[in-house]
């Protein structure tokens, strides 16, 4: 038995002195608070737990590779890994957005209790294992602002015609809502909300919509965020570069990771109230959608997830797994929590 | 110094010596990042140095052309070069040059000026160099040569104007540098409205002053009318029509109408319906036009390309880690950090272009900055009027490439090189001013958003 | 100034390119059209499309990219010429063929064996456009990449063809005369 042992060991440890130098592209800036910068939390903890045995360099967005093409790169092991949304793969993989950002989807720990006890974990990597890349939950934010508009918005018939910038799942539903949905770039909002060019516009969490402005050029602050009820951000590692690792790597990488999402999920969650305090000062009035215009908001995304399920073996089958969860799930859900408002 | 860093440098010099062979810039971009690729797997398959670039890393160059195909902000490019060449082969900015030209007859440099002022109310439409430079080219340089302007003067002029561009609002350079500093680009915008005004002003100063102590630089025109009645009623005939395209574009930018790659598209629409309207529009101009939209686009877009293919090289060997590190290793005091950093931008834009400075620095020194207390939009405008200089520097000054690219026979990169130095002494000027009196920056943004 | 000889080979693909370019240049009305059509579209009816604002896209790709080889047939693109003005015409022959072969043509190989497989990946995939009503087909915009590409390595061997023509008269080059102009090596014309 000793001399079996023996005989293992030196092959743990020679696998074990490796060294590990990704460089991570990410889809964020990382100076964006909560959206991005949970990226530097896991690559400084991974530092430090191997004593720099393991350094993800990370490489600001558009520097290495297009964000869009984060994945795709990975994929071709053009980089080892990267940290993004994975719904930015939609265009091939039509189920990203129920595991990356889905209209009127799951709290924020209802899509981490679906996605580590509730098989979450082994459809999302099922839906990548075909493209050769390896999945891993890396971090997730609660509900972003349903949006910053130039004017009110009373009723149903205020999307009629509305100008707004959208993306995703959430902007098919405004255009059967009649609003008059685009893709402006990036760069352009600012300017184009300001003068006009368009009336509203999505974004982020309060804290990064600040940063960019939109507070100054656009009074009305819209809530609760029903297109985007949680935002998940995943470290991609090739397949064949995660196969190759040796147990401990992938275990420390998965901890970092573990923890970079309820790091990022409590960070995100911390910064939004003080930031909100803030906008009275400016002219900003928070608002919340009235019930009726929720109701129908959610009325056309089941329509749309319906039919995007219809089209979408993968969708169809993600969409049912989390939906019997949830159906459990709220059992407890409907008992456990003290109602807030009474 | 790394094995990368040596390589870094190789291929940073390489560029240089190689474009003054004359082989075309893009190619001579694209074809380094090949071979310094394969240096790179030498130096590490054969002599077991730590580089890390290989082909699977420089395939990437695929997904960052798709990166600037998908690009609709670019969509603009082609349509101010259309606009251009539709005012220029009809007719239409000859005439308004010429008519220009009466006006101010009397002043030496007059026409030169008149560029300038174009440039200025064309640089709050677009932000894209390329296509002020090409469209400033064609309105004004046949004119000025025709005048007998020395070339230099209306080669720097052109230049110099088209890339306020790039300062003056709307911007795509102050959108990525808000954006990676995460502040707004309201601020940013309107931060830097005064010094791309003052730079303007400082050009026409020279402008003037110039041809006034050395007046065969910018003669006057021969057969010179007095200005009366009759002169102004032809004038405003000549003029009105430009002048109305030229409001088209900006007011549809600024009434909301159109975001500003639409307004480009409104533009070059605008301009085809005036020579219609003048009758100068016949199938061979259109033809003339539109095939010389493509050629001059496509100089431009190839040098993106390669440009694109070769900052990944220069990345992938740790060109940027080579440039933070000397960044900061500068020992001065804070005054001296600004100043320093300032200084060592204006180096590195002689050689690189601003996205890649943008890219590569202002994450690293603007924390540094906010830090010792600065006002973080007067210092992104003053790297910003830095980055802006680095189009005018030669050896690698794209605003020089695309101006040669539609300059008349006989201009040569030579004589573009010199014509743009008193500019770029002009630059520095505005760019002191701005330092040392920080309100011409953030006096506007305070009124506007009571910020700061 | 250095005037190449043609061969058989470049006086057709020269000339076909020309035709073409030309042709395809029509793509610029058709992109101000689309332009124009969207912003009237959004500001008086309120109808904005998402698949207007990625057709100017495309188009835009496709006029670029293609224009790279009408650009290289005319020799448009730009040559710091601060030096290359005072070398010989061999001199200026010899640069030219160094700079083929060993820049412009494995730039070229570079972006071909890139740009298959990211083709083949969205094509494979089906993939569309991720923005809500955006335009179906991805893998066809993607594919101009190569397609252009591939064009242009084309005009690259044509005009190599000429280089090895001037410099060695092989291949042979041919009197062309008026049916297919010869271009100048460089568009300056020599000092009056
Ligand atoms: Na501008
Ligand atoms: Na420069």
């Amino acid at each position: 038995r000793d001399g079996a042992e023996q005989a293992v060991r030196p092959v743990d440890e020679a696998a074990v002195v490796a060294s590990i130098h990704w460089r991570i592209p990410v889809a964020f800036g990382t100076n964006l608070p909560a959206l991005g910068d949970n990226i530097l939390y896991v690559a400084d903890s991974l530092k430090a737990a191997t004593a720099e045995r393991i350094s993800l360099q990370v490489f600001e967005p558009g520097m290495l590779i297009p964000v869009f093409s984060i994945t795709e790169g990975v994929r071709d092991r053009k980089i080892e890994a990267g940290y993004t949304w994975l719904g930015y793969d939609a265009g091939k993989i039509p189920a990203t957005p129920l595991v990356s950002a889905v209209p009127f989807g799951m709290e924020p720990w209802e899509f981490t209790a679906w996605y580590y006890e509730g098989g979450g974990r082994a459809l999302t990597d099922e839906l990548y294992a075909p493209h050769n890349v390896q999945p891993i939950l890396c971090g997730i934010i609660g509900p972003e602002t349903a949006g910053w508009f130039r004017k009110p918005i009373d009723s149903l018939e205020d999307f009629q015609g509305l100008k707004i910038r959208f993306a995703g799942l959430g902007g098919i539903v405004l255009q059967e809502l009649g609003a008059s949905v685009t893709m402006i770039p990036g760069g352009e909002i600012f300017q184009a909300l300001e003068k006009g060019a368009i009336d509203a516009t999505e974004f982020s969490l309060p804290v990064v919509d600040q940063q960019l402005g939109f507070d100054r050029v656009a009074k009305f602050n819209y809530f609760p965020g029903w297109h985007q009820t949680f935002t998940a951000a995943h470290l991609v590692v090739n397949r064949d570069v995660w196969q190759a690792l040796p147990d401990q790597d992938r275990a420390l990488i998965d901890m970092a990771c573990t923890a970079g999402v309820i790091r990022n999920l409590s960070k995100g969650e911390a910064l939004q109230g003080a930031v909100m305090a803030g906008f009275a000062a400016k002219g900003v009035s928070p608002r919340k959608f009235p019930l009726p215009i929720l109701r129908e908001l959610k009325k056309v995304t089941d329509k749309v997830l319906d039919e995007e399920a219809r089209k979408d073996p993968a969708f169809a089958r993600i969409r049912a797994s989390q939906q019997a969860f949830l159906e459990t799930y709220q059992n407890w859900k409907s008992h456990a929590y003290l109602p807030r408002d009474f | 110094m790394s094995a990368g860093d040596v390589l870094s440098v190789l291929m940073f010099v390489s560029f240089i010596v190689l474009i003054f062979t004359g082989f075309p810039v893009a190619w001579v971009l694209g074809g380094l990042a090949v071979i310094f690729t394969a240096i790179g797997i030498i130096a590490r398959v054969d002599f077991n140095l730590p580089v890390f670039v290989n082909w699977d890393y420089s395939t990437l160059v695929a997904d960052r052309i798709w990166d600037v195909m998908n690009n609709w902000v670019l969509v603009a490019l082609p349509m101010f070069v259309f606009m251009g060449l539709m005012l220029d082969r009809s007719g239409i900015a000859q005439r308004l040059m010429t008519n220009f030209a009466r006006l101010f007859g009397g002043v030496r440099g007059g026409m030169a000026v008149t560029v300038a002022l174009i440039g200025i109310l064309l640089a709050a439409s677009t932000g894209i160099i390329g296509a002020s430079v090409v469209l400033l080219a064609l309105l004004g340089l046949p004119q000025m040569q025709a005048l007998g302007y020395k070339p230099e003067l209306a080669a720097g002029t052109v230049c110099a104007v088209g890339t306020l561009g790039i300062l003056i609002p709307p911007s795509i350079m102050l959108v990525l540098m808000a954006d990676r500093l995460a502040m707004p680009v309201g601020d940013l915008f309107l931060g830097a409205l005064f010094p791309g005004l003052l730079l303007g002003s400082l050009f026409v100063c020279f402008i003037l002053g110039y041809a006034w102590l050395v007046p065969e630089v910018a003669p006057v025109p021969a057969n010179r009318q007095p200005v009366n009645r009759a002169v102004l009623a032809d004038l405003g005939s000549a003029i009105l029509p430009p002048a109305l395209l030229i409001f088209a574009v900006l007011g549809s930018i600024f009434f909301g109408v159109a975001t500003p790659t639409e307004a480009a598209g409104v533009g070059a629409f605008g301009a085809t319906v005036l020579a219609w309207m003048n009758r100068q529009l016949d199938g061979e101009v259109f033809a003339q036009v539109l095939a010389e939209t493509t050629r001059t686009t496509a100089y431009i877009f190839a040098i993106f390309i390669g440009a694109t293919a070769y900052s990944l090289v220069l990345r992938g060997l740790g060109g940027d880690e080579l440039i933070a590190s000397l960044l900061k290793g500068l020992p001065f005091g804070p005054t001296g950090i600004v100043v320093a950093i300032l200084f060592f931008t204006f180096l590195l834009g002689f050689f690189l272009d601003w996205i890649e400075i943008s890219l590569i620095i202002l994450p690293l020194v603007g924390p540094v900055v906010i830090e010792l207390g600065f006002n973080i939009v007067w210092f992104t405008v003053l790297f910003a009027v830095c980055l802006q200089t680095s189009f005018l520097t030669p050896p690698v000054g794209f605003a020089i490439f695309y101006l040669k690219g539609v300059a008349p026979a006989g201009m040569t990169v030579g004589t573009i090189y010199r014509g743009v130095v008193p500019f770029i002494l002009l630059q520095v000027l505005g760019l002191t001013l701005v330092f040392l009196i920080p309100e011409i920056v953030t006096w506007l943004p305070a009124q506007a958003y009571g910020s700061q | 100034m250095l005037i190449l000889p043609h061969t058989a080979f470049s006086a057709w693909v020269e000339c076909q390119v020309r035709t073409w370019g030309q042709r395809l240049s029509w793509i610029w009305i058709l992109l101000l059209g689309v332009i124009v059509l969207n912003v009237i579209m959004r500001y008086l009816f309120a109808e904005g499309r998402i698949e207007f604002e990625e057709i100017q896209w495309h188009l835009y790709s496709f006029g670029f990219l293609f224009g790279l080889s009408f650009a290289y047939v005319s020799d448009s693109h730009i040559r710091v010429d601060v030096v290359r003005e005072k070398l010989s015409p061999d001199t200026r022959a010899w640069v030219e063929l160094y700079g083929i072969l060993l820049l412009l043509l494995p730039f070229i190989l570079l972006v071909l064996v890139s740009a298959i497989p990211f083709v083949q990946y969205s094509w494979a995939n089906s993939e569309v456009s991720q923005a809500p009503g955006g335009l179906p087909l991805r893998w066809l915009v993607k594919g101009l990449l190569p397609l252009s590409f591939l064009l242009l390595l084309i005009v690259t061997l044509a005009r190599l063809s000429r280089v090895m023509a001037f410099l060695f008269g092989f291949p042979a080059g041919i009197d062309d005369g008026s049916a297919s102009p010869t271009e100048p090596l460089s568009q300056q014309e020599p000092p009056p």
